[in-house]
């Protein structure tokens, strides 16, 4: 046990016997690197009774809800685990909000919404995960992402102080996470690439944005893992993926069905990705790629129409077919088939998890090289597009794993805005790690030059210059909200 | 087969946290979307599936050693499976098997939990996993049945310990006799020479005395003659059909467990179910029927090189997806009167009743409340009773609803056929 028994007494007592632990034996299953305890609070005032102990004992501390990824932990820290904290506390479907706590998965309120012909951000990480991540994922276009779901919140701070934020700051109320009442949405999720509950403190409520469901109550599937799939694609529904012979093409046509606000959902899946969330084994995602490469004509993406009635449907799909006329897109015959449609909804809505397209293929741990970046979407295709000749040239080196130098992306809230990434796996060659890491860094460098995006792989100091000198300001924040040093924020680790 | 033949699997974890949860799609709300009884009532990440893994991991890269507090978390383990198909829903790893064998190589390194010990010394005795009261036979008493080591039959109903030796479990037994005999099949018992199937010894860690019960097993079948091995245990289904078939000593035995086969004499006409049971229950699926009573796929190769986690020839996993799950159900959709109302975890993603994996004999609180949140679960659904096809299961479900002062009642498939005939 690293903790003296004195100093392990002392956080017993907040959370009991029962939910405090410094044996060696749980902590490969959290991250390497010694934890002092893993502490499981089950409420708020248990939160800020560790957070304030952790400050006056000047221990480090890290918060984790559902998890992904293990790094390594400053030694002794202790680590916050949030199970116990898992209530839907309440769903308002006046004002389209739901307050969770952070154990709450996308999952489980996605489903409770759909009963209600409500709707919610689920991230890319996955429908496992935590509910009040900060991030991005399938149904972008009409639920928006990162922090532009989170309303008011419970924080405690990283020296223990409760603070209500948004509209919860002056009323009861959780409607606004800007007001009337204290934001500091940008102090809280908007620093960095760390996620909503670690960024410094820890989240213990959030009310996060609801959006209209226009399908059912639930989706009645068939057949059994890992072969689950609609019964039927529900009336009004649509799937379709389109490919382009150019990215300035495909841009275009994602500008317009962003404008015509005739889509549910829009998600620039490349064809690996694409064959990945349909099969059910690596050797058939493998062979559906080298199908679906020689069925498109360039880079792609998926749609879902999910309309309200016939006529609304009738319109949208109109719409589509001559906004796809007028950019050269082409439908995949694969997915116009109902049974494959319906996987991709499923996938799209239900699960928008990762872990079949980004981690399947990887041998361990799932780490995956690369970047994520956020922005406007044409700037951010533009990097993305230079990152991925870059990757291609190694790939022709043997530098690198042959995936055709892929990349993927898809619009947000409409078009305007966008998410990108790209990944790059080692090859055997001796080599490949360095070169690779090598291209990361080249990469984040040039997106420096060009004023593209700040990357998130190169030092704050080297990016917060180019950026109205936000390193400055970012260390000003981390005096202001930890005096004393004791959030310790865990890098991308998605809730 | 040692934990370091896993090293790939367990390194490929990525600790998304599927494995708690039952398949994302299946999810209903936000009750019932838990899948793993472990992590569920334990907490920490260390009691669940990938946490285990991760453990398994760090013990292999030599950071990490046995430890009580390891012991305590290897046997709070049910070993029902679930962590295995959510993630094997998105992942090509195994994931059960490492779990498996690292309670094999723990008990060969003298990792061992004292009550578990206890049963097996038992075992080894007795070739019971449970006290022996009176004779294995003894429930056949006055039945006329046929003894399968004398005469020749073509099945041989395989009772299993818990229905031989617990006396309320006879009925069960007295049921499934009463309906073959019904079907007119030729089948015989082993009565007194019955021996253990090894299912549970293998759950608990005991691999060398599951595979001493297999050959048991498997020379009085050879010596009867007979192909077809009718199980009413779930555990005892398993055994005969999965681990037998992994231990090399299975041969082309048919395996069934009753719930199938009263199915299948059902739809050859030579069952019929006529009497009316008027009754709403909901089914449960035993984790040794369901998910984990897939065959067994025999693979041999090697691993592609480059770096990607692929083989050659392809490694077919095991992901639940063809375990037993409808032919109980259309058994009792086949009862006239009876309504079947299911509950939300169901088939390859059911919740375990709590007996597994030695969890009933090394912490019987945790097996209690295993069994309580499934008792929860199937009273939400609005039926009277619960119906299982393990009298395992059926032992478990029966001592939660005692202690949880509930009015549910629990059948086994069988005692409901019985009923119908």
């Amino acid at each position: 046990m690293f903790l003296s028994p004195e100093v392990y007494k002392k956080f017993e007592d907040i959370v009991g016997e029962e939910n405090i632990c410094g044996d060696l034996a749980i902590m490969p299953s959290y991250h390497s690197g010694q934890i002092g305890a893993v502490v499981l609070p089950k409420d708020t005032e248990q939160v800020q009774a560790i957070v304030k102990l952790c400050n006056r004992l000047n221990i480090q501390f890290t918060v984790m809800s559902t998890g992904f990824i293990r790094a390594a932990m400053p030694q002794g820290c202790i680590y916050l685990d949030m199970r116990r904290m898992n209530k839907i506390i309440e769903i308002n479907e006046k004002d389209m909000y739901a307050v969770v706590e952070p154990y709450v998965t996308s999952a489980e309120l996605q489903a409770e919404l759909m009963k209600r012909g409500l709707n919610c951000s689920i991230k890319g990480s996955g429908a496992q995960c935590t509910a009040i991540i900060r991030g991005h994922g399938h149904m972008d276009l009409s639920t928006g992402g990162d922090d532009r779901n989170q309303l008011g919140m419970e924080w405690v701070t990283p020296a223990g102080d409760v603070l209500k934020l948004g509209a919860l700051g002056s009323t009861h109320e959780w409607f606004c996470g800007d007001g009337p009442g204290p934001s500091l949405r940008g102090v809280i999720s908007g620093r960095g690439s760390g996620d909503a509950l670690a960024e410094g403190g820890v989240i213990t409520k959030a009310a996060m944005k609801l959006y209209h469901w226009p399908g059912p109550a639930a989706f009645e599937l068939e057949g059994q893992s890992p072969n689950y799939n609609l019964k039927e694609i529900p009336p009004n529904f649509m799937v379709r993926y389109y490919s382009f012979p150019s990215v300035p093409q495909m841009y275009e046509a994602e500008l317009k069905i962003g404008e015509s606000e005739i889509m549910f959902a829009l998600m620039g899946f490349n064809v690996a990705m694409l064959s990945a969330n349909i099969s059910p084994n690596m050797e058939m995602e493998l062979e559906v790629i080298e199908k679906l490469n020689k069925e498109v004509q360039g880079p792609g993406f998926y749609v879902i129409v999910a309309a309200n009635s016939p006529e609304e449907f009738e319109y949208d799909q109109k719409v589509l077919d001559k906004i796809i006329s007028d950019t050269g897109g082409k439908s995949l015959a694969m997915v116009e088939d109902p049974k494959v449609g319906a996987l991709v909804l499923i996938h799209g809505v239900r699960i928008s998890v990762s872990i079949r397209e980004t981690f399947r293929l990887r041998p361990v741990g799932g780490k995956a090289y690369g970047f994520q970046i956020m922005g406007q979407r044409d700037v951010n295709i533009k990097w993305i597009d230079e990152a991925a000749n870059r990757k291609k040239e190694l790939i022709k080196k043997g530098l690198g794993a042959d995936d055709g130098g892929v990349y993927f992306g898809w619009s947000v809230e409409n078009s305007h805005l966008g998410k990108t990434e790209i990944f790059f796996d080692p090859s055997p060659h001796p080599e490949s790690l360095d070169a690779i890491i090598d291209w990361q860094q080249t990469t984040a460098r040039k997106a420096l030059e060009d004023h593209l995006n700040p990357p998130t792989h190169l030092p704050l100091s080297v990016v917060g210059p180019e950026v109205s000198n936000y390193h400055i300001w970012s260390k000003k924040l981390d005096e202001a909200f930890n005096p004393n040093g004791t959030t310790v924020v865990l890098p991308s680790l998605m809730g | 087969m040692s934990i370091k033949d896993y090293r790939g699997d367990v390194e490929k974890c990525c600790r998304c946290s599927c494995c708690k949860f039952i398949p994302l799609q299946k999810v209903k709300g936000s009750k019932y979307s838990y899948a793993c009884p472990s992590i569920a009532k334990y907490n920490f990440n260390a009691y669940s599936g990938g946490g285990r893994l991760l453990s398994m991991y760090s013990m292999l890269k030599g950071e990490m050693d046995y430890s009580e507090k390891l012991k305590e978390i290897t046997y709070n383990c049910n070993m029902c499976g679930a962590c295995g198909v959510s993630c094997n829903y998105a992942m090509d790893m195994q994931v059960n098997e490492p779990i498996s064998e690292f309670r094999v190589e723990s008990v060969k390194d003298g990792q061992t939990h004292p009550a578990l010990e206890k049963v097996i010394e038992g075992l080894r005795k007795t070739n019971s996993m449970v006290p022996v009261k009176g004779k294995r036979g003894d429930w056949a008493a006055g039945l006329n049945l046929k003894n399968a080591a004398q005469e020749q039959v073509d099945v041989l109903f395989h009772v299993g310990c818990k229905t031989s030796f617990d006396p309320k479990m006879h009925k069960l037994a007295q049921a499934t006799a009463k309906i073959l005999q019904k079907a007119g099949v030729n089948f015989g018992i082993a009565g007194d020479v019955e021996v253990c199937c090894g299912g549970r010894a293998y759950q608990m860690g005991y691999e060398e005395d599951a595979r001493s019960q297999a050959k048991k097993n498997m020379a009085l079948i050879k010596k009867a003659g007979v192909k077809t091995v009718v199980t009413g245990c779930a555990d005892g289904y398993q055994a005969f059909k999965v681990l037998y078939d992994k231990f090399g000593v299975k041969g082309d035995l048919e395996v069934l467990h009753i719930s199938e086969y009263i199915d299948m004499l059902m739809k050859e006409g030579k069952l019929k179910l006529t009497q009316k049971v008027n009754m709403t229950v909901t089914y449960h699926d035993p984790c040794n029927l369901g998910r984990k009573g897939e065959s067994y796929k025999h693979w041999k190769g090697v691993r592609k090189p480059g770096n990607r986690f692929m083989f050659d020839p392809p490694k077919d996993y095991r992901r639940g997806e063809h375990g037993v799950y409808q032919p109980p159900r259309d058994v009792l959709a086949s009862i006239p009167g009876l309504t079947l109302s299911e509950m939300t975890r169901i088939k390859e993603y059911a919740w375990c009743c709590g007996s597994g994996g030695g969890v009933s004999e090394s912490n019987p609180e945790f097996a209690m409340w295993t069994g309580k949140e499934r008792i929860e679960e199937a009273l939400s659904t609005g039926a009277e009773a619960i119906v299982t096809t393990c009298p395992w299961c059926e032992k478990n479900f029966k001592e939660a609803i005692m202690a949880s002062g509930s009015k549910l009642k629990v059948y086994d498939i069988v005692e409901l056929v019985e009923k119908a005939i």
